[in-house]
C-alpha cells in the first residue's frame, strides 16, 4: 500500500521532471506563456485584496465612530413609505435625556451639533468641522483627549469657549508646539484650547483628525442658532450601548419611545431616522462584497485570456512532440500517462506564472498600502488560494491539448515526422 | 504453444477512395526463441504486420495472440501493459529522447512499469553497462555515435526483460561496420533466449536470422527456416 503510494508520488515526480524539460526546452516559449498567467494572478489576486481592503477600510471608519452605536437624525424616515405628517426631521435635547432614561444598556449619549469653523491663531488660519457636544462624546466615540482634557459637565453648563482640536488642526495651527492653554479665535471670539484628542487616522482619504470640538451649548449659541428651528434642536444623537446589549431590540426600544413622544400613529412615517452601527457594516458589507465581485470578474478576464494563452501552446507542444508520444506509448506509457504528463507540464507553467504573480500582487498591494494608504491585506489564504487556483486554471486550459495527446494512436503518432 | 501466433490477420487502409490490403489474411505463428527476419519491399506490409504483433496498431481483422494472450479483446491500458511487459521495440532512427542521458533514456519503460527512482535507476545502469556503455550513463544522445545510440535504444528494449525483441531496419541509419555490431548483440541475446524479429530488406541483416518470411502485397509468400546462418562477406 504505502509502497503502492509512493510508486505514484514518484510517477508525478517524473512528470514534473519531464515538464521542467520540456518547459526547458523552449525556455523562451515557456516565460512568454508563463506571462499570460502572471498578469492573470496578478490582476486576480490584486483585485481579492483591493476589495477585502475596501472592506477592512470601511469596517475600520465604521469601528471609529464606535463599536457598538446607534445614530439619530432628525431626518423622516421614508424607508418603508407611510403618510407623512411631519414637514420636516424632528430630535431635541428632550428626546436624547428621554432616552438615556428609558432605554436600558445605554452606555453614553453624545448629542450633537455640526457646523464648519475657521480657526486663527497668529496670522495662520484653518478651517474644519465643529461638533457641539457634550463629555458623552468621548466615550461613545472611543475618543480621549491625549493632552489636555476633554470637554466637561461645567463647560457645557456654563457654554464655555472652550475647544478641542483633532491632532490634524493642531497641527496646521501650531506645528510641533503644544497647543494646550492657548487662546485662539473662532469665527472672531476667542477660545481656550484645553485639549488634543488622539488620532484616529484616516479611513477612505477622510482624515479623522481634521476636527474641533467644543460644548453643545456653545455651539448652539454662537454657530448654529439659525439653521435650527427650535432652540432645543439637535442635528445627530450617538447612542453608544454596553458591550453585549441587541442592537436591532434598542433599535426597536427607541423608535417605540420617540414614535410616543412625536405621536406617529400606524404606518405614518417617522420624523426621526435610527440607524445602528451594526447596519452600517451590513450594508457596507454587501456593498463592498459587490464592489469585489465586480473587480475580480474583471480581472478574471485577464486570467481567462492568460489561460487560452496556455491551451494554445500546449496544443503546440503536443503536436511538435507527437512522435515523443508515440515513443512513450510504445515503451509502455498508458492513455492516463500521456495525458498526466501534459497536464502537469500546463500545472507547472501555470504554478510557476502564479507565483509570479502573486509576488508582483504582494509588490503592488505593498505599494497601494504605502503611497496610497489604502491597506491591500495578501493574506496566506489568499497566496495558497492564488497559487491552487494557478495549477486549476492550468489543469481546466491543459486538459484539452492533454486528453488529446492521449487519445493518439500509437502507431500514427510514431510515424510523425 | 507459440509465442506470437496470428490468424489471418488483415489491415486494410482507404487510400484515396481505394482500398488498400496491407496485411492480407497472414497466419503464422513464432516460437519461443527464434531469430526471425521479415523481409519484403518497401510496401509489402511487412511494418504493418510488424506494428500488428507489436500490438502499436489495431487489425482490421483477424487475431493476434502474445504469449497466448489476444490482444484483439484488450483495451489500450492493457495494450500498453503488454508492451511495456513483453515487448521491446528498436527502430531505425532509434527514436531516444533528446536532451535526456542514455540512463534516463534506458529508464523510460521502468517509470511506465511503476518502479521506483532508485530501482529505475539501477536497472537501466545494469542494461547499459551490458550494452558495453557503462562509461556513456551521463550522456545525451547527441553526444553519442549512431552505434551507440542504437546500443542504448536495444537497453532500453530489454530494461523490462521483455520475451520478445521486435527491431525495425535496426541498421538502416549504421554503416555496415556498425551493423554488424548491433547484429552481433542481437545473435547473442537470442542465444541468451529472446525471441526476436527483424524487419529489414537487407539480405544482409536477414541473413544472421534462423528463420526467413517473406511478404509480398500483404502476403506471405515465403517461409524458410535456415539452418546455417551465412555470415556476411563484407
Amino acid at each position: 500500500m504505502i509502497g503502492n503510494i509512493r510508486q505514484q508520488a514518484s510517477g508525478w515526480l517524473v512528470n514534473v521532471a519531464i515538464a521542467m524539460t520540456a518547459l526547458r526546452t523552449n525556455l523562451m516559449r515557456s516565460i512568454l506563456t508563463t506571462l499570460g498567467v502572471m498578469i492573470g494572478v496578478f490582476a486576480v489576486t490584486l483585485a481579492v485584496a483591493v476589495g477585502s481592503g475596501a472592506q477592512v477600510s470601511v469596517m475600520q471608519s465604521i469601528n471609529a465612530l464606535g463599536s457598538n452605536m446607534a445614530l439619530i437624525f432628525p431626518q423622516p424616515d421614508t424607508g418603508e413609505g407611510g403618510r407623512r405628517s411631519f414637514d420636516r426631521g424632528r430630535l431635541t435635547m428632550r428626546d436624547a435625556r428621554a432616552i438615556q432614561k428609558q432605554i436600558s444598556g445605554i452606555d453614553d449619549i453624545a448629542p450633537q451639533l455640526r457646523s464648519n469653523i475657521q480657526l486663527i491663531v497668529a496670522g495662520r488660519n484653518a478651517s474644519t468641522n465643529a461638533v457641539g457636544t457634550t463629555p458623552g462624546y468621548g466615550k461613545v466615540s472611543n475618543l480621549v483627549a491625549e493632552n489636555g482634557r476633554f470637554i466637561s459637565e461645567a463647560d457645557v453648563r456654563s457654554a464655555a469657549r472652550v475647544v478641542v482640536l483633532g491632532p490634524t488642526v493642531a497641527r496646521k495651527l501650531f506645528g510641533d508646539f503644544d497647543p494646550v492653554g492657548e487662546t485662539i479665535r473662532i469665527n472672531r471670539a476667542p477660545f481656550t484650547v484645553i485639549g488634543i484628542t488622539e488620532s484616529k487616522g484616516s479611513s477612505f482619504g477622510n482624515d479623522n483628525d481634521d476636527i474641533a470640538l467644543m460644548p453643545i451649548s456653545t455651539m448652539r449659541q454662537r454657530f448654529s442658532g439659525d439653521s435650527l428651528a427650535g432652540p432645543d434642536d439637535l442635528q445627530l444623537l450617538f447612542v453608544g450601548f454596553q458591550d453585549g446589549i441587541s442592537l436591532p431590540d434598542a433599535k426597536r426600544e427607541m423608535t417605540k419611545l420617540l414614535r410616543e413622544r412625536y405621536r406617529v400613529r400606524g404606518k405614518d412615517i417617522n420624523p426621526f431616522t435610527i440607524r445602528t452601527t451594526e447596519e452600517f457594516m451590513k450594508e457596507s458589507a454587501q456593498v463592498t462584497g459587490i464592489f469585489q465581485i465586480v473587480l475580480v470578474a474583471i480581472a478574471s478576464i485577464s486570467l481567462l485570456v492568460g489561460g487560452i494563452g496556455i491551451m494554445n501552446i500546449m496544443l503546440v507542444s503536443v503536436t511538435e512532440r507527437t512522435r515523443e508520444i508515440g515513443l512513450r506509448m510504445a515503451l509502455g506509457a498508458k492513455r492516463s500517462d500521456i495525458r498526466n504528463q501534459f497536464l502537469v507540464e500546463a500545472a507547472v507553467l501555470c504554478v510557476i506564472g502564479g507565483a509570479m504573480g502573486l509576488i508582483l500582487a504582494i509588490a503592488g498591494g505593498t505599494a497601494l498600502t504605502v503611497y496610497a494608504d489604502f491597506p491591500v491585506p495578501i493574506g496566506v489564504g489568499v497566496g495558497v488560494g492564488a497559487i491552487i487556483f494557478s495549477a486549476f486554471i492550468g489543469l481546466l486550459f491543459g486538459g484539452y491539448p492533454a486528453v488529446r495527446a492521449s487519445r493518439l494512436s500509437p502507431i500514427e503518432a510514431l510515424r510523425t515526422e | 504453444m507459440a509465442l506470437v501466433e496470428t490468424q489471418d490477420l488483415v489491415k486494410k487502409y482507404e487510400l484515396g477512395g481505394e482500398t488498400v490490403r496491407a496485411v492480407d489474411g497472414v497466419s503464422l505463428s513464432i516460437e519461443r526463441g527464434e531469430y526471425v527476419a521479415i523481409m519484403g519491399a518497401s510496401g509489402s506490409g511487412k511494418s504493418t504486420f510488424m506494428n500488428m504483433i507489436g500490438c502499436l496498431d489495431i487489425p482490421t481483422s483477424g487475431i493476434v495472440r502474445i504469449d497466448g494472450i489476444a490482444t484483439s479483446d484488450r483495451d489500450s491500458d492493457a495494450l500498453a501493459e503488454l508492451r511495456n511487459q513483453k515487448i521491446g521495440f528498436v527502430f531505425q532512427q532509434f527514436n531516444l529522447l533528446a536532451r535526456t542521458t542514455a540512463l534516463d533514456n534506458v529508464a523510460v519503460p521502468l517509470i511506465y512499469a511503476g518502479l521506483g527512482t532508485e530501482a529505475r535507476r539501477d536497472k537501466a545502469k545494469a542494461k547499459l553497462e551490458e550494452m558495453g556503455l557503462g562509461d556513456r550513463l551521463d550522456h545525451s544522445p547527441a553526444k553519442l555515435s549512431g552505434g551507440q545510440q542504437q546500443r542504448v535504444a536495444i537497453a532500453r528494449a530489454l530494461v523490462t526483460d521483455p520475451v520478445i525483441l521486435l527491431a525495425d531496419e535496426p541498421t538502416g541509419a549504421l554503416d555496415s561496420k556498425t551493423s554488424e555490431d548491433i547484429m552481433q548483440i542481437f545473435e547473442s541475446l537470442n542465444e541468451q533466449g529472446i525471441t526476436i524479429i527483424v524487419v529489414t530488406h537487407e539480405a544482409e541483416i536477414a541473413g544472421h536470422a534462423k528463420r526467413r518470411i517473406e511478404f509480398r502485397d500483404g502476403k506471405v509468400i515465403e517461409d524458410v527456416v535456415v539452418n546455417n546462418r551465412q555470415k556476411v562477406s563484407s
